[in-house]
Protein backbone atom coordinates (compact mmCIF):
# COMPACT_ATOMS: atom_id res chain seq x y z
CA UNK A 1 0.00 0.00 0.00
CA UNK A 2 1.26 3.42 -0.88
CA UNK A 3 1.71 5.70 2.10
CA UNK A 4 0.06 8.57 0.27
CA UNK A 5 -3.06 6.44 0.18
CA UNK A 6 -3.39 6.76 3.92
CA UNK A 7 -3.54 10.51 3.65
CA UNK A 8 -6.60 10.22 1.43
CA UNK A 9 -8.57 8.55 4.18
CA UNK A 10 -10.88 11.13 5.67
CA UNK A 11 -12.81 10.84 8.90
CA UNK A 12 -16.37 9.53 8.43
CA UNK A 13 -18.87 12.22 7.67
CA UNK A 14 -22.61 12.58 7.94
CA UNK A 15 -23.21 9.87 5.37
CA UNK A 16 -22.45 7.14 7.84
CA UNK A 17 -24.54 8.85 10.51
CA UNK A 18 -27.64 8.91 8.30
CA UNK A 19 -27.11 5.21 7.66
CA UNK A 20 -26.88 4.58 11.37
CA UNK A 21 -30.12 6.48 11.88
CA UNK A 22 -31.98 4.11 9.53
CA UNK A 23 -30.56 1.08 11.30
CA UNK A 24 -31.34 2.50 14.72
CA UNK A 25 -34.97 3.41 13.99
CA UNK A 26 -35.54 -0.04 12.54
CA UNK A 27 -34.08 -1.60 15.67
CA UNK A 28 -36.37 0.52 17.87
CA UNK A 29 -39.39 -0.43 15.80
CA UNK A 30 -38.59 -4.11 16.14
CA UNK A 31 -38.08 -3.79 19.88
CA UNK A 32 -41.35 -1.93 20.19
CA UNK A 33 -43.07 -4.73 18.32
CA UNK A 34 -41.60 -7.43 20.52
CA UNK A 35 -42.22 -5.61 23.81
CA UNK A 36 -45.77 -4.55 22.99
CA UNK A 37 -46.72 -7.96 21.66
CA UNK A 38 -47.29 -6.67 18.15
CA UNK A 39 -49.43 -3.62 18.93
CA UNK A 40 -46.95 -0.99 17.76
CA UNK A 41 -43.84 -1.12 15.67
CA UNK A 42 -42.93 -3.46 12.89
CA UNK A 43 -41.40 -6.84 12.48
CA UNK A 44 -40.81 -8.38 9.09
CA UNK A 45 -40.11 -12.01 9.93
CA UNK A 46 -41.86 -14.84 11.72
CA UNK A 47 -40.34 -17.55 13.89
CA UNK A 48 -40.85 -20.19 11.23
CA UNK A 49 -41.29 -23.67 12.62
CA UNK A 50 -43.40 -22.32 15.48
CA UNK A 51 -45.37 -19.74 13.49
CA UNK A 52 -46.30 -20.49 9.92
CA UNK A 53 -47.12 -18.00 7.23
CA UNK A 54 -49.70 -19.30 4.80
CA UNK A 55 -48.91 -18.61 1.16
CA UNK A 56 -51.51 -16.89 -1.00
CA UNK A 57 -54.38 -19.17 -2.10
CA UNK A 58 -53.15 -19.24 -5.68
CA UNK A 59 -49.67 -20.37 -4.69
CA UNK A 60 -48.48 -23.38 -6.62
CA UNK A 61 -47.30 -25.54 -3.75
CA UNK A 62 -48.21 -29.11 -4.55
CA UNK A 63 -50.62 -30.85 -6.92
CA UNK A 64 -53.58 -32.78 -5.56
CA UNK A 65 -55.34 -35.59 -7.44
CA UNK A 66 -59.01 -36.48 -7.30
CA UNK A 67 -58.74 -40.17 -8.20
CA UNK A 68 -62.41 -40.71 -9.00
CA UNK A 69 -62.46 -37.92 -11.55
CA UNK A 70 -59.45 -39.19 -13.48
CA UNK A 71 -60.23 -41.05 -16.68
CA UNK A 72 -56.63 -42.03 -17.53
CA UNK A 73 -56.67 -39.86 -20.64
CA UNK A 74 -52.95 -39.11 -20.23
CA UNK A 75 -53.32 -35.49 -21.34
CA UNK A 76 -51.43 -34.27 -18.27
CA UNK A 77 -48.60 -36.75 -18.72
CA UNK A 78 -48.23 -35.82 -22.39
CA UNK A 79 -48.27 -32.07 -21.86
CA UNK A 80 -45.78 -32.09 -18.99
CA UNK A 81 -42.62 -30.26 -20.12
CA UNK A 82 -40.32 -32.69 -18.35
CA UNK A 83 -42.50 -35.77 -18.33
CA UNK A 84 -42.57 -36.30 -14.58
CA UNK A 85 -46.09 -37.79 -14.41
CA UNK A 86 -46.32 -41.56 -14.61
CA UNK A 87 -49.75 -43.02 -15.31
CA UNK A 88 -50.86 -46.61 -15.74
CA UNK A 89 -54.40 -47.82 -15.97
CA UNK A 90 -56.63 -50.63 -17.18
CA UNK A 91 -60.14 -51.01 -18.50
CA UNK A 92 -62.72 -52.41 -16.11
CA UNK A 93 -66.11 -53.68 -17.16
CA UNK A 94 -68.70 -52.00 -15.00
CA UNK A 95 -72.17 -53.49 -14.60
CA UNK A 96 -74.90 -51.59 -16.45
CA UNK A 97 -76.12 -48.52 -14.60
CA UNK A 98 -79.78 -49.35 -15.21
CA UNK A 99 -81.44 -52.72 -15.82
CA UNK A 100 -81.43 -53.71 -19.44
CA UNK A 101 -78.41 -51.55 -20.28
CA UNK A 102 -75.17 -52.96 -21.44
CA UNK A 103 -72.00 -53.14 -19.33
CA UNK A 104 -69.63 -50.22 -19.80
CA UNK A 105 -65.88 -50.26 -19.95
CA UNK A 106 -64.36 -47.71 -17.63
CA UNK A 107 -60.70 -46.80 -17.38
CA UNK A 108 -59.31 -47.23 -13.87
CA UNK A 109 -56.12 -45.83 -12.44
CA UNK A 110 -53.45 -48.27 -11.37
CA UNK A 111 -50.69 -45.79 -10.92
CA UNK A 112 -50.53 -42.02 -10.87
CA UNK A 113 -47.16 -40.78 -9.67
CA UNK A 114 -45.75 -37.28 -9.79
CA UNK A 115 -42.03 -36.99 -9.32
CA UNK A 116 -41.65 -33.72 -7.44
CA UNK A 117 -37.89 -33.99 -7.73
CA UNK A 118 -38.39 -33.37 -11.46
CA UNK A 119 -41.53 -31.23 -11.43
CA UNK A 120 -41.07 -27.63 -12.58
CA UNK A 121 -44.32 -26.45 -10.95
CA UNK A 122 -45.54 -24.92 -14.19
CA UNK A 123 -49.13 -26.09 -13.76
CA UNK A 124 -49.70 -27.16 -17.36
CA UNK A 125 -51.04 -30.54 -16.19
CA UNK A 126 -53.63 -28.85 -13.97
CA UNK A 127 -54.53 -26.52 -16.78
CA UNK A 128 -55.15 -29.17 -19.46
CA UNK A 129 -57.10 -31.60 -17.29
CA UNK A 130 -60.59 -31.73 -18.84
CA UNK A 131 -62.18 -33.69 -15.99
CA UNK A 132 -61.28 -31.61 -12.89
CA UNK A 133 -58.98 -34.24 -11.46
CA UNK A 134 -55.90 -32.11 -10.70
CA UNK A 135 -55.73 -29.09 -8.40
CA UNK A 136 -53.09 -26.84 -6.94
CA UNK A 137 -52.77 -26.43 -3.22
CA UNK A 138 -50.54 -23.89 -1.44
CA UNK A 139 -49.13 -26.57 0.87
CA UNK A 140 -45.34 -26.55 0.85
CA UNK A 141 -44.04 -28.72 3.69
CA UNK A 142 -43.07 -31.96 2.01
CA UNK A 143 -39.31 -31.75 1.64
CA UNK A 144 -37.33 -34.97 2.04
CA UNK A 145 -33.80 -36.06 2.72
CA UNK A 146 -33.81 -38.42 -0.26
CA UNK A 147 -34.94 -38.22 -3.85
CA UNK A 148 -37.04 -41.38 -3.62
CA UNK A 149 -39.87 -40.11 -1.38
CA UNK A 150 -40.27 -37.08 -3.62
CA UNK A 151 -42.23 -39.42 -5.89
CA UNK A 152 -45.78 -39.02 -4.62
CA UNK A 153 -48.11 -41.90 -5.43
CA UNK A 154 -51.83 -41.58 -6.12
CA UNK A 155 -52.90 -42.05 -2.50
CA UNK A 156 -50.57 -39.34 -1.28
CA UNK A 157 -51.77 -37.05 -4.07
CA UNK A 158 -55.35 -37.81 -3.04
CA UNK A 159 -54.48 -36.75 0.52
CA UNK A 160 -53.49 -33.31 -0.73
CA UNK A 161 -57.11 -32.78 -1.83
CA UNK A 162 -57.91 -31.79 1.77
CA UNK A 163 -55.74 -28.71 1.38
CA UNK A 164 -57.22 -27.34 -1.86
CA UNK A 165 -58.35 -23.79 -1.01
CA UNK A 166 -61.93 -22.62 -1.09
CA UNK A 167 -63.01 -21.57 -4.57
CA UNK A 168 -59.69 -22.92 -5.88
CA UNK A 169 -58.07 -19.64 -4.89
CA UNK A 170 -58.81 -18.38 -8.37
CA UNK A 171 -60.94 -15.47 -7.24
CA UNK A 172 -59.08 -14.19 -4.21
CA UNK B 1 24.41 2.49 5.80
CA UNK B 2 20.68 2.17 6.23
CA UNK B 3 19.94 4.54 3.36
CA UNK B 4 22.11 2.45 1.11
CA UNK B 5 20.05 -0.56 2.06
CA UNK B 6 16.72 1.06 1.26
CA UNK B 7 17.77 2.21 -2.17
CA UNK B 8 18.82 -1.33 -2.95
CA UNK B 9 15.37 -2.52 -1.92
CA UNK B 10 13.77 0.06 -4.18
CA UNK B 11 15.76 -1.25 -7.11
CA UNK B 12 14.64 -4.81 -6.53
CA UNK B 13 10.98 -3.74 -6.64
CA UNK B 14 11.48 -2.48 -10.17
CA UNK B 15 12.53 -5.95 -11.31
CA UNK B 16 10.38 -7.79 -13.76
CA UNK B 17 8.24 -10.26 -11.85
CA UNK B 18 6.52 -13.26 -13.26
CA UNK B 19 2.74 -13.03 -13.56
CA UNK B 20 0.76 -15.38 -11.39
CA UNK B 21 -2.31 -17.17 -12.63
CA UNK B 22 -5.14 -16.98 -10.16
CA UNK B 23 -8.23 -19.08 -10.49
CA UNK B 24 -11.28 -17.38 -9.11
CA UNK B 25 -14.17 -19.74 -8.94
CA UNK B 26 -15.89 -21.72 -10.35
CA UNK B 27 -18.30 -19.83 -8.20
CA UNK B 28 -19.62 -16.37 -7.74
CA UNK B 29 -19.02 -14.74 -4.40
CA UNK B 30 -22.69 -14.01 -4.00
CA UNK B 31 -24.06 -17.03 -5.84
CA UNK B 32 -25.50 -15.38 -8.89
CA UNK B 33 -24.50 -18.64 -10.48
CA UNK B 34 -21.27 -20.36 -11.30
CA UNK B 35 -18.53 -18.38 -13.00
CA UNK B 36 -14.81 -18.98 -13.18
CA UNK B 37 -12.26 -16.28 -13.82
CA UNK B 38 -8.73 -17.09 -14.87
CA UNK B 39 -6.80 -14.00 -13.90
CA UNK B 40 -3.14 -13.35 -14.56
CA UNK B 41 -2.09 -11.01 -11.83
CA UNK B 42 1.04 -9.04 -11.23
CA UNK B 43 1.04 -8.12 -7.59
CA UNK B 44 -2.29 -6.48 -6.94
CA UNK B 45 -3.08 -5.71 -10.56
CA UNK B 46 -4.61 -7.98 -13.13
CA UNK B 47 -2.90 -8.06 -16.49
CA UNK B 48 -5.29 -10.45 -18.18
CA UNK B 49 -8.65 -11.82 -17.10
CA UNK B 50 -10.46 -14.57 -18.93
CA UNK B 51 -13.97 -15.52 -17.82
CA UNK B 52 -14.81 -19.18 -18.27
CA UNK B 53 -18.53 -19.62 -18.70
CA UNK B 54 -20.76 -22.56 -19.36
CA UNK B 55 -21.09 -24.09 -15.92
CA UNK B 56 -24.76 -23.21 -15.85
CA UNK B 57 -25.46 -24.29 -19.42
CA UNK B 58 -28.78 -26.08 -19.51
CA UNK B 59 -29.27 -26.04 -23.26
CA UNK B 60 -32.52 -24.12 -23.28
CA UNK B 61 -32.29 -23.24 -26.96
CA UNK B 62 -32.06 -26.93 -27.81
CA UNK B 63 -34.67 -27.97 -25.24
CA UNK B 64 -37.09 -25.47 -26.76
CA UNK B 65 -36.85 -27.27 -30.11
CA UNK B 66 -38.40 -30.44 -28.70
CA UNK B 67 -41.20 -28.80 -26.78
CA UNK B 68 -44.52 -27.26 -27.68
CA UNK B 69 -45.08 -23.53 -27.42
CA UNK B 70 -47.06 -23.67 -24.16
CA UNK B 71 -44.30 -25.77 -22.59
CA UNK B 72 -41.56 -23.33 -23.53
CA UNK B 73 -42.84 -20.58 -21.23
CA UNK B 74 -41.81 -22.88 -18.40
CA UNK B 75 -38.28 -22.96 -19.73
CA UNK B 76 -37.84 -19.29 -20.55
CA UNK B 77 -38.91 -18.46 -16.98
CA UNK B 78 -35.67 -19.97 -15.81
CA UNK B 79 -33.22 -18.10 -18.03
CA UNK B 80 -32.86 -15.15 -15.70
CA UNK B 81 -34.48 -16.51 -12.60
CA UNK B 82 -34.33 -13.23 -10.73
CA UNK B 83 -36.89 -11.73 -13.10
CA UNK B 84 -38.77 -14.72 -14.45
CA UNK B 85 -41.84 -12.88 -15.59
CA UNK B 86 -39.94 -10.43 -17.77
CA UNK B 87 -38.40 -13.32 -19.73
CA UNK B 88 -41.75 -14.75 -20.72
CA UNK B 89 -43.16 -11.66 -22.35
CA UNK B 90 -40.87 -11.27 -25.40
CA UNK B 91 -41.14 -14.97 -26.24
CA UNK B 92 -44.91 -14.91 -26.06
CA UNK B 93 -45.01 -11.70 -28.12
CA UNK B 94 -42.78 -13.32 -30.75
CA UNK B 95 -45.13 -16.30 -31.06
CA UNK B 96 -48.16 -14.00 -31.13
CA UNK B 97 -46.68 -11.94 -33.93
CA UNK B 98 -46.08 -15.02 -36.06
CA UNK B 99 -49.62 -16.19 -35.41
CA UNK B 100 -51.05 -12.77 -36.08
CA UNK B 101 -52.93 -12.53 -32.79
CA UNK B 102 -52.77 -9.70 -30.32
CA UNK B 103 -53.46 -9.93 -26.62
CA UNK B 104 -56.43 -7.89 -25.38
CA UNK B 105 -55.58 -4.58 -23.66
CA UNK B 106 -56.27 -5.82 -20.14
CA UNK B 107 -53.92 -8.78 -20.61
CA UNK B 108 -51.23 -6.46 -21.97
CA UNK B 109 -51.55 -4.15 -18.99
CA UNK B 110 -51.37 -7.04 -16.56
CA UNK B 111 -48.20 -8.12 -18.36
CA UNK B 112 -46.83 -4.62 -18.05
CA UNK B 113 -47.55 -4.34 -14.33
CA UNK B 114 -46.03 -7.74 -13.58
CA UNK B 115 -42.99 -7.06 -15.79
CA UNK B 116 -42.30 -3.87 -13.87
CA UNK B 117 -42.70 -5.80 -10.63
CA UNK B 118 -40.15 -8.28 -11.90
CA UNK B 119 -37.87 -5.34 -12.64
CA UNK B 120 -38.28 -3.99 -9.14
CA UNK B 121 -37.57 -7.35 -7.56
CA UNK B 122 -34.53 -7.89 -9.77
CA UNK B 123 -33.09 -4.48 -8.97
CA UNK B 124 -33.81 -5.00 -5.29
CA UNK B 125 -31.70 -8.16 -5.41
CA UNK B 126 -28.93 -5.98 -6.78
CA UNK B 127 -29.55 -3.41 -4.04
CA UNK B 128 -29.23 -6.25 -1.55
CA UNK B 129 -26.26 -8.11 -2.94
CA UNK B 130 -24.06 -5.31 -4.16
CA UNK B 131 -23.41 -3.57 -0.84
CA UNK B 132 -23.04 -7.04 0.68
CA UNK B 133 -20.29 -7.82 -1.79
CA UNK B 134 -18.57 -4.63 -0.71
CA UNK B 135 -18.94 -5.55 2.95
CA UNK B 136 -22.15 -3.83 4.01
CA UNK B 137 -24.63 -6.41 5.25
CA UNK B 138 -27.44 -4.16 6.47
CA UNK B 139 -28.94 -2.96 3.14
CA UNK B 140 -29.53 -6.62 2.27
CA UNK B 141 -32.29 -6.94 4.85
CA UNK B 142 -34.04 -3.76 3.80
CA UNK B 143 -33.95 -4.65 0.12
CA UNK B 144 -34.94 -8.29 0.53
CA UNK B 145 -37.81 -7.36 2.85
CA UNK B 146 -39.20 -5.13 0.13
CA UNK B 147 -38.55 -7.70 -2.58
CA UNK B 148 -40.56 -10.20 -0.58
CA UNK B 149 -43.47 -7.81 -0.60
CA UNK B 150 -43.30 -7.43 -4.38
CA UNK B 151 -42.88 -11.17 -4.92
CA UNK B 152 -45.91 -11.85 -2.72
CA UNK B 153 -47.95 -9.63 -5.01
CA UNK B 154 -46.59 -11.44 -8.06
CA UNK B 155 -47.48 -14.73 -6.39
CA UNK B 156 -50.97 -13.59 -5.52
CA UNK B 157 -51.67 -13.05 -9.22
CA UNK B 158 -49.70 -15.82 -10.89
CA UNK B 159 -49.24 -18.46 -8.21
CA UNK B 160 -45.47 -18.45 -8.54
CA UNK B 161 -42.86 -16.27 -6.93
CA UNK B 162 -39.94 -16.87 -9.26
CA UNK B 163 -41.44 -18.76 -12.16
CA UNK B 164 -44.87 -17.24 -12.75
CA UNK B 165 -45.71 -19.02 -16.03
CA UNK B 166 -48.74 -16.79 -16.34
CA UNK B 167 -48.44 -15.66 -19.96
CA UNK B 168 -50.28 -17.57 -22.60
CA UNK B 169 -50.19 -17.05 -26.33
CA UNK B 170 -52.98 -14.54 -26.89
CA UNK B 171 -53.11 -13.12 -23.38
CA UNK B 172 -52.61 -14.19 -19.80
CA UNK B 173 -53.89 -17.34 -18.13
CA UNK B 174 -57.66 -16.91 -18.35
CA UNK B 175 -59.09 -19.78 -16.30
CA UNK B 176 -57.98 -22.26 -13.68
CA UNK B 177 -58.25 -25.36 -15.87
CA UNK B 178 -60.23 -26.94 -18.69
CA UNK B 179 -62.68 -29.03 -16.63
CA UNK B 180 -66.41 -28.33 -16.28
CA UNK B 181 -66.04 -26.69 -12.86
CA UNK B 182 -62.58 -25.21 -13.17
CA UNK B 183 -63.39 -23.61 -16.53
CA UNK B 184 -65.63 -21.21 -14.62
CA UNK B 185 -62.91 -20.22 -12.16
CA UNK B 186 -61.49 -17.11 -13.81
CA UNK B 187 -57.87 -16.24 -13.17
CA UNK B 188 -58.21 -12.48 -13.30
CA UNK B 189 -56.12 -10.44 -10.88
CA UNK B 190 -57.34 -10.86 -7.27
CA UNK B 191 -59.83 -8.35 -5.89
CA UNK B 192 -57.43 -6.79 -3.41
CA UNK B 193 -54.49 -6.66 -5.79
CA UNK B 194 -54.79 -3.08 -6.99
CA UNK B 195 -55.08 -1.60 -3.50
CA UNK B 196 -52.27 -3.78 -2.19
CA UNK B 197 -50.05 -2.78 -5.09
CA UNK B 198 -50.62 0.90 -4.46
CA UNK B 199 -49.68 0.35 -0.82
CA UNK B 200 -46.65 -1.73 -1.75
CA UNK B 201 -45.37 0.90 -4.18
CA UNK B 202 -45.42 3.48 -1.38
CA UNK B 203 -43.39 1.10 0.74
CA UNK B 204 -40.97 0.36 -2.10
CA UNK B 205 -40.35 4.07 -2.53
CA UNK B 206 -39.77 4.63 1.16
CA UNK B 207 -37.37 1.69 1.15
CA UNK B 208 -35.52 3.30 -1.76
CA UNK B 209 -35.17 6.30 0.50
CA UNK B 210 -33.87 4.12 3.31
CA UNK B 211 -31.39 2.35 1.06
CA UNK B 212 -30.18 5.68 -0.24
CA UNK B 213 -29.68 6.90 3.32
CA UNK B 214 -27.92 3.70 4.26
CA UNK B 215 -25.59 3.41 1.31
CA UNK B 216 -25.30 6.58 -0.71
CA UNK B 217 -23.60 8.66 1.94
CA UNK B 218 -21.32 5.94 3.18
CA UNK B 219 -17.70 6.96 2.69
CA UNK B 220 -16.46 3.39 2.35
CA UNK B 221 -19.05 2.60 -0.30
CA UNK B 222 -18.26 5.80 -2.19
CA UNK B 223 -14.54 5.14 -2.08
CA UNK B 224 -15.00 1.65 -3.43
CA UNK B 225 -17.36 2.56 -6.26
CA UNK B 226 -16.63 6.11 -7.45
CA UNK B 227 -14.31 6.06 -10.41
CA UNK B 228 -13.95 2.28 -10.27
CA UNK B 229 -14.68 0.17 -13.34
CA UNK B 230 -15.41 3.02 -15.72
CA UNK B 231 -17.05 1.91 -18.97
CA UNK B 232 -17.00 4.66 -21.60
CA UNK B 233 -20.16 4.78 -23.64
CA UNK B 234 -18.44 3.83 -26.93
CA UNK B 235 -16.87 0.78 -25.31
CA UNK B 236 -20.22 -0.19 -23.80
CA UNK B 237 -21.92 0.07 -27.17
CA UNK B 238 -19.21 -1.87 -28.99
CA UNK B 239 -19.40 -4.73 -26.52
CA UNK B 240 -23.18 -4.85 -26.72
CA UNK B 241 -23.66 -3.83 -23.11
CA UNK B 242 -27.28 -2.93 -22.56
CA UNK B 243 -29.77 -2.05 -19.90
CA UNK B 244 -28.81 -0.16 -16.74
CA UNK B 245 -25.10 -0.70 -17.45
CA UNK B 246 -25.38 1.15 -20.75
CA UNK B 247 -27.51 3.89 -19.25
CA UNK B 248 -25.00 4.34 -16.44
CA UNK B 249 -22.44 5.19 -19.11
CA UNK B 250 -24.63 8.05 -20.26
CA UNK B 251 -26.58 6.59 -23.17
CA UNK B 252 -30.30 6.96 -22.58
CA UNK B 253 -31.31 3.95 -24.65
CA UNK B 254 -34.33 2.11 -23.34
CA UNK B 255 -36.43 -0.29 -25.40
CA UNK B 256 -39.48 0.61 -23.35
CA UNK B 257 -39.42 3.95 -25.12
CA UNK B 258 -38.56 2.72 -28.60
CA UNK B 259 -40.17 -0.71 -28.95
CA UNK B 260 -43.79 -1.75 -28.79
CA UNK B 261 -43.75 -5.19 -27.21
CA UNK B 262 -45.81 -3.79 -24.33
CA UNK B 263 -48.01 -0.66 -24.34
CA UNK B 264 -45.47 1.64 -22.68
CA UNK B 265 -46.16 4.59 -24.96
CA UNK B 266 -48.92 6.13 -22.85
CA UNK B 267 -46.82 6.18 -19.70
CA UNK B 268 -44.93 9.02 -18.19
CA UNK B 269 -41.54 7.92 -16.89
CA UNK B 270 -37.93 9.01 -17.11
CA UNK B 271 -34.85 7.14 -18.20
CA UNK B 272 -32.17 7.73 -15.56
CA UNK B 273 -28.68 7.99 -17.02
CA UNK B 274 -25.32 8.16 -15.31
CA UNK B 275 -22.42 10.42 -16.15
CA UNK B 276 -19.20 8.52 -15.67
CA UNK B 277 -20.14 4.90 -16.21
CA UNK B 278 -18.47 3.79 -13.01
CA UNK B 279 -19.77 1.35 -10.40
CA UNK B 280 -21.44 4.16 -8.49
CA UNK B 281 -23.45 5.24 -11.53
CA UNK B 282 -24.57 1.69 -12.17
CA UNK B 283 -25.78 1.44 -8.59
CA UNK B 284 -27.51 4.79 -8.78
CA UNK B 285 -29.23 4.11 -12.13
CA UNK B 286 -30.73 0.92 -10.75
CA UNK B 287 -32.00 2.66 -7.63
CA UNK B 288 -33.60 5.34 -9.79
CA UNK B 289 -35.13 2.68 -12.06
CA UNK B 290 -36.91 1.13 -9.09
CA UNK B 291 -38.56 4.48 -8.49
CA UNK B 292 -39.48 4.87 -12.15
CA UNK B 293 -40.93 1.36 -12.21
CA UNK B 294 -43.02 2.17 -9.17
CA UNK B 295 -44.21 5.24 -11.05
CA UNK B 296 -45.18 3.15 -14.08
CA UNK B 297 -47.02 0.61 -11.93
CA UNK B 298 -48.98 3.37 -10.20
CA UNK B 299 -50.11 4.80 -13.53
CA UNK B 300 -50.92 1.33 -14.84
CA UNK B 301 -53.13 0.29 -11.95
CA UNK B 302 -54.94 3.59 -12.05
CA UNK B 303 -55.89 3.15 -15.67
CA UNK B 304 -56.08 -0.61 -16.15
CA UNK B 305 -58.72 -1.37 -18.79
CA UNK B 306 -61.38 -4.01 -18.26
CA UNK B 307 -62.14 -6.71 -20.75
CA UNK B 308 -61.15 -10.26 -21.61
CA UNK B 309 -57.82 -11.81 -20.63
CA UNK B 310 -57.38 -13.95 -23.69
CA UNK B 311 -57.76 -13.47 -27.41
CA UNK B 312 -59.25 -16.23 -29.52
CA UNK B 313 -56.57 -18.81 -30.23
CA UNK B 314 -56.92 -22.41 -31.39
CA UNK B 315 -56.90 -25.07 -28.69
CA UNK B 316 -53.80 -26.70 -30.09
CA UNK B 317 -51.32 -23.97 -30.83
CA UNK B 318 -49.50 -24.20 -34.12
CA UNK B 319 -47.44 -21.24 -35.21
CA UNK B 320 -47.35 -20.58 -38.97
CA UNK B 321 -44.02 -20.82 -40.76
CA UNK B 322 -41.89 -17.74 -40.56
CA UNK B 323 -39.35 -16.04 -38.38
CA UNK B 324 -39.35 -13.02 -36.15
CA UNK B 325 -37.18 -11.26 -33.64
CA UNK B 326 -38.64 -9.56 -30.61
CA UNK B 327 -36.48 -7.55 -28.25
CA UNK B 328 -37.47 -6.32 -24.86
CA UNK B 329 -36.02 -4.25 -22.07
CA UNK B 330 -35.40 -6.72 -19.29
CA UNK B 331 -34.12 -5.73 -15.87
CA UNK B 332 -30.64 -6.89 -16.83
CA UNK B 333 -30.67 -5.37 -20.29
CA UNK B 334 -31.86 -6.20 -23.75
CA UNK B 335 -33.44 -9.60 -24.15
CA UNK B 336 -34.34 -10.92 -27.57
CA UNK B 337 -35.88 -14.04 -28.99
CA UNK B 338 -35.30 -15.05 -32.58
CA UNK B 339 -38.08 -17.49 -33.26
CA UNK B 340 -38.03 -19.63 -36.40
CA UNK B 341 -41.10 -21.70 -37.05
CA UNK B 342 -41.76 -24.26 -39.75
CA UNK B 343 -45.40 -24.45 -38.83
CA UNK B 344 -45.29 -27.22 -36.25
CA UNK B 345 -46.24 -27.54 -32.62
CA UNK B 346 -42.87 -26.28 -31.49
CA UNK B 347 -40.25 -23.89 -32.86
CA UNK B 348 -37.64 -25.01 -35.36
CA UNK B 349 -35.10 -22.77 -33.69
CA UNK B 350 -35.21 -20.40 -30.76
CA UNK B 351 -32.19 -18.14 -30.47
CA UNK B 352 -32.05 -16.36 -27.15
CA UNK B 353 -30.17 -13.10 -26.89
CA UNK B 354 -29.73 -12.69 -23.18
CA UNK B 355 -28.60 -9.48 -21.58
CA UNK B 356 -26.12 -10.85 -19.09
CA UNK B 357 -24.09 -12.69 -21.73
CA UNK B 358 -23.28 -9.47 -23.58
CA UNK B 359 -22.83 -7.54 -20.36
CA UNK B 360 -20.39 -10.11 -19.06
CA UNK B 361 -18.35 -10.04 -22.27
CA UNK B 362 -16.92 -6.68 -21.28
CA UNK B 363 -15.28 -8.21 -18.19
CA UNK B 364 -11.88 -9.00 -19.80
CA UNK B 365 -11.61 -5.41 -21.00
CA UNK B 366 -12.80 -3.74 -17.83
CA UNK B 367 -10.85 -5.94 -15.44
CA UNK B 368 -7.57 -5.49 -17.28
CA UNK B 369 -5.39 -3.39 -15.06
CA UNK B 370 -7.89 -3.44 -12.23
CA UNK B 371 -6.87 -4.08 -8.66
CA UNK B 372 -7.77 -7.52 -7.38
CA UNK B 373 -9.93 -6.13 -4.53
CA UNK B 374 -11.88 -4.15 -7.14
CA UNK B 375 -12.82 -7.32 -9.00
CA UNK B 376 -15.83 -7.91 -6.82
CA UNK B 377 -16.89 -4.28 -6.94
CA UNK B 378 -16.78 -4.27 -10.73
CA UNK B 379 -18.31 -7.70 -11.30
CA UNK B 380 -21.07 -7.06 -8.81
CA UNK B 381 -21.95 -3.75 -10.42
CA UNK B 382 -22.45 -5.37 -13.83
CA UNK B 383 -25.23 -7.41 -12.18
CA UNK B 384 -25.25 -10.54 -14.25
CA UNK B 385 -27.03 -13.76 -13.50
CA UNK B 386 -25.17 -16.80 -14.71
CA UNK B 387 -28.37 -18.54 -15.74
CA UNK B 388 -28.87 -15.65 -18.11
CA UNK B 389 -25.29 -15.93 -19.38
CA UNK B 390 -25.20 -19.65 -20.09
CA UNK B 391 -28.86 -20.36 -20.71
Amino acid sequence: MKLSGLRNLRPPKLGILSGMRVTFTTMLRTWAFNLSGGKVGLRSTVNYPKIKEMPVPRARGVIALEQDACTVCMLCARSCPDWCIYIEGHKEIKPPSRPGGRPRARATLDRFDIDYALCMYCGICVEVCPFDALFWTPEYEYSEYDMGPMMHDMDRLQDWMKTVPEGLGAQS
Amino acid sequence: MLAHHLSEAAVSVELETEGMTLNIGPQHPSTHGVLRLVATIDGERATDVRPVIGYMHRGYEKLAEVRTYPQITTIVNRIDWVSGFANEVPFIVAAERLMGVEAPPRAQWIRLVLTEMARISSHLVFMASYPLELGAATPLFFALRERERVLDLLESVTGGRFHPNFNRIGGVKPVYAAGPVTKKAGMDIPAAFLAETRDAMDKVESTCEEIENLVAGNEVFLARTKGVGVIPVEKAASYGVSGPNLRASGCGFDLRKTSDYLPYDGFDFDIPTGENGDCWDRWWVRLEEIRQSARIIRQAIDGIPSGPLQAKVPRIIKVPAGETYVRAENPKGEMGYHLVSLGGLGPYRLKIRSASFSNLSILPWILQGALVPDFIAIMGSIDFVLGDVDR
